[in-house]
């Protein structure tokens, strides 16, 4: 009986998709299943954001208003907060707001039952999570990395100026021209850990809970529950490292183009250190 | 011996392999994280403001586990 079991196993586990696959042709270009679900998730999302944007007032309002409110005051005081400068930070905060919903949402979508194996088209499901597939992690984050670079470039003032950052001392130094080249290797890399991450942990939740819905048999509902609620957790989280690990590497490029800067002011300056609040607090105390 | 031949493979054995042995390190990396996190709010509660830094570290190490699950699929 075991065996027989054991055989059952074997043969036909749950179905997987790792890779999108084609729904139909549109002048020449396939429009695979990852792509539908992308646009019909940015349609909705603009939809909502628009309408949730018209709909805000000063009053605090309950529902999906506070709950959009929310996230977008969190995001946005992480922005500012990230950089030394809060104006220069507040020039940020609509690409990173717009990046963390988005994300936030077609991970959240993704989970809607319905998604992913429910409705099939010969062998292919036709509707897939856009970010459970490695083309749209890749241009999203591909594009986060553009736009970081530019605005980076755009801080420093210039293309040379920015390049200088990567080297600690002068790039004739052979030391120190090696370690700014493999910095700025270590860079690139960081388009393909932003995507992959965001891939992988979103296509093995997929995954997961194929799984466990496939082991529950009749109780599927019951059995995949809970890894469906986990990855709620982890599609927000998510959105969120995304989200930061970006803001990371802008703050770190503009903050350090306008500490070089101040330095330079400083050298002039040369003022004594101003004595720390506390001492000064406890010297009228004790006279 | 028939049942064993039959239902599991080299490959099936060593995929689990790969699974298991590839979540030993960010199991201990993200053990090593949250323990540390608590022993640094445990000596100053003022530290529990960065528990969102400290997921951030999370999700660099949970990358490797990760990519150890996601090569199953490569592998044939």
């Amino acid at each position: 009986m075991i065996s027989t079991i054991l055989q059952h196993f074997a043969e036909d586990g749950p179905s997987i998709h790792v890779a999108p696959s084609g729904a139909f042709h549109l002048w020449g270009f396939t429009i695979t299943n990852s792509i539908l679900y992308g646009w019909a998730c940015a349609v909705v999302i603009i939809i909502l954001l628009i309408a949730v944007a018209r709909k805000i007032t000063v009053a605090p309002k309950g529902g999906l208003t506070q709950f959009v409110e929310a996230g977008a005051d969190f995001i946005s005081g992480l922005v500012e907060g990230a950089f030394d400068d809060k104006k220069r930070g507040r020039k940020y905060v609509p690409f990173f707001v717009t990046l963390f919903f988005f994300i936030l949402l077609n991970n959240w979508f993704g989970l809607i039952p319905g998604v992913g194996e429910a409705f099939h088209r010969g062998d292919n499901p036709i509707l897939r999570p856009f970010t459970a597939d490695l083309n749209g992690t890749f241009a999203i984050g591909i594009f986060t990395m553009v736009f970081v670079y530019i605005a980076s470039v755009r801080e420093s003032g210039g293309i040379i100026k920015y390049f200088k950052h990567f080297f600690i001392g002068s790039p004739l130094n052979p030391l120190y021209l090696i370690i700014g080249l493999l910095e700025m290797l270590t860079d690139l890399t960081r388009v393909f850990s932003l995507s992959l991450r965001l891939f992988l942990n979103v296509t093995i939740g997929e995954i997961v809970i194929a799984v466990f819905s496939y082991l529950g048999h009749i109780a599927a509902p019951l059995t995949a529950l809970p890894f469906t609620l986990i990855e709620l957790f982890i599609g927000a989280l998510q959105a969120y490292i995304f989200t930061v690990l970006s803001l990371m590497y802008l703050a770190i490029a503009v903050n350090h183009a306008h500490d070089h800067g101040d330095q330079d002011a400083d050298e002039h300056l040369l003022t004594p250190e101003p004595t720390p609040e506390t001492i000064k607090a406890s010297k009228a105390h004790a006279s | 011996m028939d049942l064993f031949a039959a239902t599991a493979s080299m490959d099936v054995i060593g995929k689990g392999l790969m699974v298991g042995l590839g979540f030993i390190g960010p199991a201990i990396g993200i053990g090593i994280i949250g323990g540390n996190y608590l022993k640094a709010v445990g000596r100053n509660p003022e530290a529990a403001k960065f528990f969102g830094q400290a997921l951030v570290f999370v999700a660099i190490v949970e990358l490797f586990g990760l990519l150890a699950f996601a090569s199953t699929f490569i592998v044939k």
